[in-house]
């Protein structure tokens, strides 16, 4: 490597030496189709807030029950995040009462599923289970090797710097994102959600009658004519659409005994969602 | 089977993913007083201490003021080194964002050492509540420009460097605080109409809109695209200020408030 001056400023050679990061060409230098993959045999499992946690006992138990026998599988490679539930809305809707900036409201959201990822680790930690440090990813082999399940934060760290949204004062960057781009950013396998509803349907199904439900499609079609009563975070699709990794979205009903150990094995079960030419 | 058990809120019903219309929604301003300052890696930083000590002598007369100045670093030729190394081997942009850390990280405290004896401060991001105590106690705090996004970064079409970088921080910064505007101090007076260090014909433009700058479709750019895609939807932060460190009195002269070198609004 080589220091170059000469106009002033001190630089290091390299491709991007001198070079404007918002210079579209020099970007598009930069990229390529695919990413190195880091972990692509582990699973990344959500459990939803509002859809399990806020039921209590009925459908949490059942639940735990399920990822113990999951767990038996030692060659299963699992990572676990929660959704926070009723509690976040409820801290949103005072946040925003109050006025306070759309980065002060995400600075505020993650407690609460904190909590939910708190009594699920009790639950599930004579099992084996422990909660995963912000970033300390690296660890995930050590954890998989002890047959140790971790249980990632969900929130992205946002925080203060939330972008101002494209429509409201909500944080676009929620649970859901957040793992998603955990999943994407280490090229797991696949990500699945645990809700209360079969899957993802045109429109919400607790409100209307007549919403039918998508049980397989690829992400482009779903695109096509996203569902704005959505399941999951609309921001999810946006930041996939644009992604390179991860190929399998699943959301499945875990109010359904069986149906996330029968996901974990790769079935149809639930709504798949794909994205195509992908690996 | 079980029902949810909600807490009642205006927001109890819904999914959050679309518009929130429930809530009267009247924002107040955390700090809409104070300076965000962003001191340029490639254009100040590597230049090293002939550009920088005379913008650190006008920081410190600012705020010998009264000027509140919260100083956030670029990166510079070291960031594009370490992305172009990760782009080769195909690194995921989460990872190249995480790296896009430490640089600013580095010169963020280099300011610090600089500043000490006049009350500089390094931040980290978990420490930005604690501005208020700083401020209070007259000092100049000092944090790296990367927002703390890391791994959680987002691709964006046709580019493995992350998006949000130290403009993107400064920005963001400013928005949180309540700031109208953000204070970019660079080595050229602003905008011009062509690159003055190729074209030298080109003229310089005072003042200009996102709206302008959209209209332009220009490849290259004077600040991370994503600003200018959050600035016409900021609640707060609707103006860009791009001075030169490199011309004595400018940097004291925006510190005060003049409309010096190039502002952008939205």
């Amino acid at each position: 490597m080589t220091i170059v001056g000469g106009d002033g400023r001190t630089h290091i050679s390299s491709q991007l030496m001198r070079e404007s990061l918002q210079d579209r060409d020099v970007l598009a230098r930069t990229d390529s189709d695919r990413d190195f993959h880091i972990f692509p045999d582990v699973s990344l499992v959500s459990i939803g807030g509002q859809s399990i946690f806020d039921r209590g006992k009925v459908a949490i138990l059942p639940l735990v029950d399920e990822l113990v026998q999951i767990k038996a599988d030692k060659k299963l490679k699992l990572v676990i995040g929660v959704g926070g539930g009723t509690r976040v809305r409820h801290t949103m809707s005072i946040a925003l009462d109050l006025g306070l900036p759309v980065g002060g409201v995400a600075q505020l959201v993650g407690a609460m599923e904190e909590l939910n990822a708190i009594l699920l680790n009790t639950l599930l930690a004579p099992h084996g289970s422990m909660p995963l440090q912000r970033e300390h990813f690296w660890d995930l082999p050590l954890y998989f090797d002890a047959g140790i399940t971790p249980i990632a934060i969900s929130v992205p760290p946002y925080h203060f710097w939330e972008p101002p949204p494209e429509e409201g004062h909500v944080p676009m960057h929620g649970s859901d994102f957040g793992l998603f781009q955990l999943a994407e950013v280490l090229s797991m396998k696949q990500l699945i959600f645990v809700k209360d509803e079969d899957g993802l349907y045109n429109k919400d199904p607790k409100r209307h009658k007549d919403a039918q439900l998508i049980s397989k499609i690829t992400l482009d079609d779903l695109m096509k004519d996203l569902p704005q009563e959505n399941i999951l975070d609309l921001q999810l699709f946006h930041a996939w659409k644009s992604a390179k990794n991860l190929r399998r979205v699943q959301i499945v009903n875990g109010l359904v005994p069986g149906q996330l150990a029968r996901a974990l094995k790769g079935e149809d079960v639930g709504t798949v969602i794909i994205k195509e030419n992908v690996r | 089977m079980s029902e949810r058990r909600t807490l009642e809120s205006a927001l109890s019903g819904s999914t959050l993913t679309g518009p929130s219309s429930a809530i009267n929604y009247r924002p107040v301003a955390v700090m809409p007083d104070v300076k965000v300052v962003k001191i340029g890696g490639q254009s100040i930083l590597d230049r090293g201490r002939a550009a920088l000590f005379p913008i650190l002598e006008e920081v410190i007369a600012a705020r010998k003021l009264g000027i509140q100045v919260v100083l956030l670093a670029g990166g510079g030729t070291r960031a594009r080194h370490i992305y172009s190394i990760a782009s080769e081997l195909e690194i995921p942009t989460g990872v190249v964002a995480t790296l896009g850390k430490y640089i600013p990280m580095q010169n963020a405290r280099m300011l610090q050492m600089l500043l000490a004896k006049h009350g500089g401060i390094y931040m980290l991001p978990d420490d930005f509540e604690k501005l208020p105590l700083y401020l209070q106690l007259g000092c100049i705090p000092v944090m790296s420009g990367m927002p703390p996004f890391g791994y959680w970064e987002k691709h964006e079409e046709g580019s493995r460097i992350p998006p949000h970088r130290t403009d993107s921080g400064v920005f963001l910064s400013a928005e949180f605080l309540g700031a109208r505007r953000a204070i970019f101090i660079k080595d050229e007076d602003g905008l011009y109409t062509d690159d003055p260090k190729k074209n030298p014909s080109a003229t310089h433009i005072p003042r200009t809109t996102v709206k302008e700058l959209a209209a332009r479709a220009l490849p290259d750019l004077v600040v991370e695209r994503v600003v200018l895609e959050y600035m016409p939807r900021a609640r707060w932060c609707k103006e860009l200020q791009i001075v030169n460190g490199l011309k004595p009195g400018q940097v004291l002269a925006a510190l005060k408030g003049e409309d010096v070198g190039t502002l952008i609004t939205a």
